[in-house]
């Protein structure tokens, strides 16, 4: 992760965080250990909780507690319960002047549980579109307290990590938990952002007929013109025999659509949440379960002859049934955040609460470190390049 | 040749200016045959050859025929279509590069655009009457015309006359034989002199190939013949990269249409049909594929394609491609059940795979020319389709054909070819032969620089290790590229 690595040089130099305690809900995996101790690096006291119960590499989370002084409070496969109380003791370990979250449980759980540590909080960031669509929802009732900055937000984050990152290890996750050979498959993607692109073009690449359902005209045209089939999923649902759902919203995979599927039909979700697919829809539709016939996979007998195969519990399964994003995916998307958090860090008071976009110019300045550490060289504007940009008097 | 006889005949020499830039420009993109003139300049291998070539008369093949006169060559040239000359290649190739068209200095062409069958085997007879009223000594040929000329001529010499045509032959052997019948009257003898003196052919072209086959078969063949067109380097390119190319390029040019978003339906996935697909694919449009075999279907799935029956999808289809090598793809009756304003285009050799004939024949149907090689068929119930150039070859009825890089691989093969059966006569006794390996690739090795590609090289141990020669050939001969 050599942004990071970049970075961490330059932090331990600078200190930007020198005497702040940072809270952060994250995926407990390699890339995240670097994060967290690049932050501790720059002077950070750092609590770190799970930002998922399923995700948490454990040997990871031994390491950092360990050797690096970060206070870990994660363990893979807890419950529902145990997962937020992770997160309530890691907020109160900290006492955070800064958080970081991915999916908005750490900011939800300091609004409400703990919100007797928020008048300490000075800003924060946060990781995931899931997120910062509940952040919004959370400013739009003026309920955030503090400034966050949307992390995922940039034009470089969605470029490299949703529609690279995802699209590549979504795949992956289905590969490492079926097996199943893609070419000449019917895949069926649910959403056409960024991440559902990415699901798409990489699904195409290996060989499969890829379907996309979008709720969006501007997307589904999108998508169309790059020569995907959209249908609603109501009609997609009997032709899929792979299903990826990437869409942030709920039940885009219902009874109705269970119900027509194929026999042996595989179904995933990319998806930050595990709602995406009706999960408790497909149990009740089943005549019986049969639990991780492989590693991840779970047969749902419909008692007519069909079987569905659910991966990774409804839950994103690029996280659980592969690595989640590869490390230079991970590696520009945390250094935006490191660069952002600094920033923060340095600009305390200067924003109001609500969510706030990344400023351009530190999504350019992690775009360009990124390309310096791949050698590669770019042309910089001339100063007469630079005049006619400004200028609006020269035409043709 | 008689005294009366024309140094050349072409349609304009005073487009030989416009066709010299076009050919300055083509040899630019075609690396292989420029590479062949340098590496011969001094040597002159076809000093003495007395080439016949039969052979669409377009900017690449002019860049051709200067290649056979750079290696020392005396050339004689026609067309193999009565419509595929480009009327300024013929014209700059007859004045030639030192010549102005008050002053031609080029080669004798006989070829221009739009001939009648007797005009096309005039021209084809001229290519092959030497001065003196010999004939050549090699043959390059494209479809087989030129030696099936020479061939009959021979025959019918020998059997003392030139039969008379029956009732049910078609137009044009009628004329071949009435051509023929002139020539002995004429020059007794001529055509068993030249089927004599000539060392060889080399045929470009798949139909070509097969009439050269059937001929060793039954024993008639009379000169040793190599089929350039399975070459690796000249059927894969031709094929997939060159209807990849202009395929793309006939359908825009003929409809304008944005390919993105459009359902293509591509029935056929040979090499022909892949380069179809993936150039459909690259544009953005999602495409079907039909096919009859159950392998290339598999293929095709495999690829990502949709594969389905022309009758499950026919009324759902934007644009359809044929692409089979097989007659009556889509038939009259599957028009009338395509969509408002489909495309329909055919890239396959001959005008078959689309019904026409019945499509013409179809109960109320209008046909409204929106421009030349598009038209408007529109049936009673209102809906109308797009047919482009009238079912036949739209890359080369509505574009340009093949683009010079992917001629300058055929045709490198073709100089090579020549430069053997002229060189290495005896060791091509009469039959049909292909270029061995190490030639197809050496035709690939010069068009490498070109494209900047970096081409690695065996050790000693890694040849040994796979049991090939460090400087190749790399393949065995069933290798399928």
């Amino acid at each position: 992760m050599p942004l990071l690595a970049a970075l961490h040089e330059r932090f331990a130099g600078e200190r930007p965080f020198e005497g702040l305690s940072i809270a952060a809900c994250l995926h407990i995996t390699a890339e995240t250990a670097m994060l967290v101790r690049l932050l501790r690096a720059g002077g950070a006291a750092v609590s770190l909780a799970a930002s998922n119960p399923l995700s948490t590499q454990d040997d990871i989370a031994a390491a950092l507690a360990l050797n690096h002084e970060i206070a870990v409070f994660a363990r893979a496969g807890v419950d529902r319960r145990g997962y937020y109380r992770h997160i309530e003791l890691a907020l109160g370990h900290a006492q955070p002047h800064l958080v970081i979250d991915d999916g908005g449980d750490l900011v939800n759980t300091l609004h409400t549980r703990a919100a007797a540590l928020l008048p300490n909080v000075l800003g924060g960031c946060e990781s995931t579109t899931t997120g910062v669509i509940r952040l919004r929802r959370m400013a739009a009732e003026g309920a955030l307290a503090f400034p966050v900055i949307a992390a995922n937000d940039t034009a470089t984050k969605r470029m490299v990590d949703n529609t690279c990152g995802t699209g590549q290890s979504a795949v992956d996750g289905i590969l490492r938990a079926t097996n199943t050979l893609l070419a000449g498959k019917t895949v069926v993607v649910a959403g056409f952002g960024a991440s559902g692109h990415g699901v798409a073009e990489y699904a195409r690449g290996f060989g499969a007929q890829v379907i996309v359902t979008e709720v969006d005209p501007v997307r589904a045209l999108d998508a169309s013109l790059r020569g995907f089939r959209v249908l609603p999923m109501v009609q997609a649902a009997p032709l899929g025999e792979v299903f990826v759902t990437a869409t942030g919203s709920v039940d885009v995979i219902n009874a109705d659509h269970l119900t027509v599927m194929r026999d042996g039909a595989i179904l995933a979700n990319a998806g930050h949440f595990d709602v995406e697919i009706d999960v408790r829809a497909l149990a009740g539709l089943a005549t019986q379960v049969h639990h991780d016939v492989r590693p991840h996979v779970d047969a749902y007998d419909l008692g007519d002859g069909r079987t569905l195969l659910l991966l990774a519990e409804g839950r994103v399964v690029n996280l659980v049934a592969a690595e989640g994003h590869p490390p230079e995916v991970m590696d520009l998307a945390f250094g935006i955040e490191a660069l952002a958090l600094a920033w923060l860090a340095g600009n305390t008071g200067k924003l109001p609460a609500g969510v706030h976009e990344v400023p351009a110019d530190i999504d350019a300045e992690a775009a360009g470190l990124v390309l310096a550490t791949t050698g590669t060289s770019i042309d910089t504007p001339t100063t007469a390049q630079l005049a006619y940009r400004e200028s609006w008097r020269i035409g043709s | 040749m008689s005294a009366d006889q024309p140094p050349y005949l072409v349609a304009d020499l005073s487009l030989a200016a416009f066709g010299r830039k076009e050919i300055q420009l083509a040899e630019h993109e075609m690396p292989g045959l420029m590479a062949v003139r340098e590496e011969y300049a001094s040597s002159q291998p076809l000093r003495g050859a007395r080439i016949t070539g039969s052979l669409h008369m377009t900017i690449q093949t002019a860049v051709l025929i200067e290649t056979l006169t750079a290696l020392g060559a005396q050339v004689r040239w026609a067309s193999c279509n009565i419509f595929s000359t480009q009327d300024h290649a013929a014209a700059a190739v007859a004045v030639g590069p030192d010549g102005t068209p008050d002053d031609p200095k080029g080669i004798p062409v006989f070829a221009w655009k739009g001939e009648s069958l007797e005009e096309y085997w005039h021209c084809t007879e001229l290519a092959l009457t030497w001065p003196g009223g010999d004939g050549p000594n090699m043959i390059l040929d494209d479809g087989g015309d030129a030696t099936l000329f020479v061939h009959k001529g021979a025959e019918y010499e020998q059997a003392g006359g030139v039969p008379s045509p029956s009732e049910d032959d078609p137009e044009e052997w009628v004329i071949i034989l009435d051509r023929l019948r002139n020539s002995l009257a004429d020059h007794p003898g001529k055509w068993t002199r030249a089927t004599g003196s000539i060392k060889g052919v080399t045929e470009e072209t798949t139909t070509g190939v097969h009439r050269l086959y059937e001929m060793a078969k039954a024993g008639t063949l009379l000169f040793p013949a190599i089929n350039v067109n399975d070459s690796v380097t000249k059927s894969k390119f031709d094929n997939k990269y060159g209807c990849r190319h202009s395929l793309i390029d006939g359908i825009k040019r003929g409809t304008d249409v944005l390919i993105g978003g459009k359902v293509a339906l591509v029935c056929g996935y040979g090499d022909v049909g892949k380069g179809c697909a993936e150039s459909l694919r690259g544009q953005g449009a999602r495409v079907i594929v039909t096919e009859v075999d159950p392998i290339c279907a598999l293929q095709a799935a495999m690829d990502g394609y949709q594969v389905a029956t022309l009758e499950d999808v026919v009324s759902t289809v934007d644009i359809f491609v044929t692409a089979t090598g097989n007659r009556d793809v889509i038939t009259a009756d599957h028009m009338s059940r395509m969509k408002h304003q489909a495309i329909v285009g055919n890239i396959g050799h001959f005008d078959n795979e689309i019904d026409m004939a019945g499509l013409a024949k179809w109960q109320g149907v209008r046909r409204v020319i929106i421009k030349p090689q598009v038209d408007e068929w529109t049936f009673p119930d209102g809906h109308g389709i797009i047919v482009l150039s009238e079912g036949r070859l739209l890359n080369l009825g509505n574009a340009t054909g093949h683009p010079s890089f992917v001629m300058s691989n055929s045709f490198t093969n073709q100089v090579i070819a020549q430069v053997e059966l002229f060189t290495k006569t005896a060791e091509y006794p009469i039959g049909v032969y292909t270029l061995p390996k190490h030639l197809d690739e050496k035709v690939a090795r010069l068009h490498l620089d070109a494209l900047g590609v970096r081409l690695s090289q065996l050790t000693k141990e890694q040849a040994d290790y796979i049991g090939v020669s460090v400087d190749g050939p790399y393949k065995p001969e069933h290798y399928r590229y």
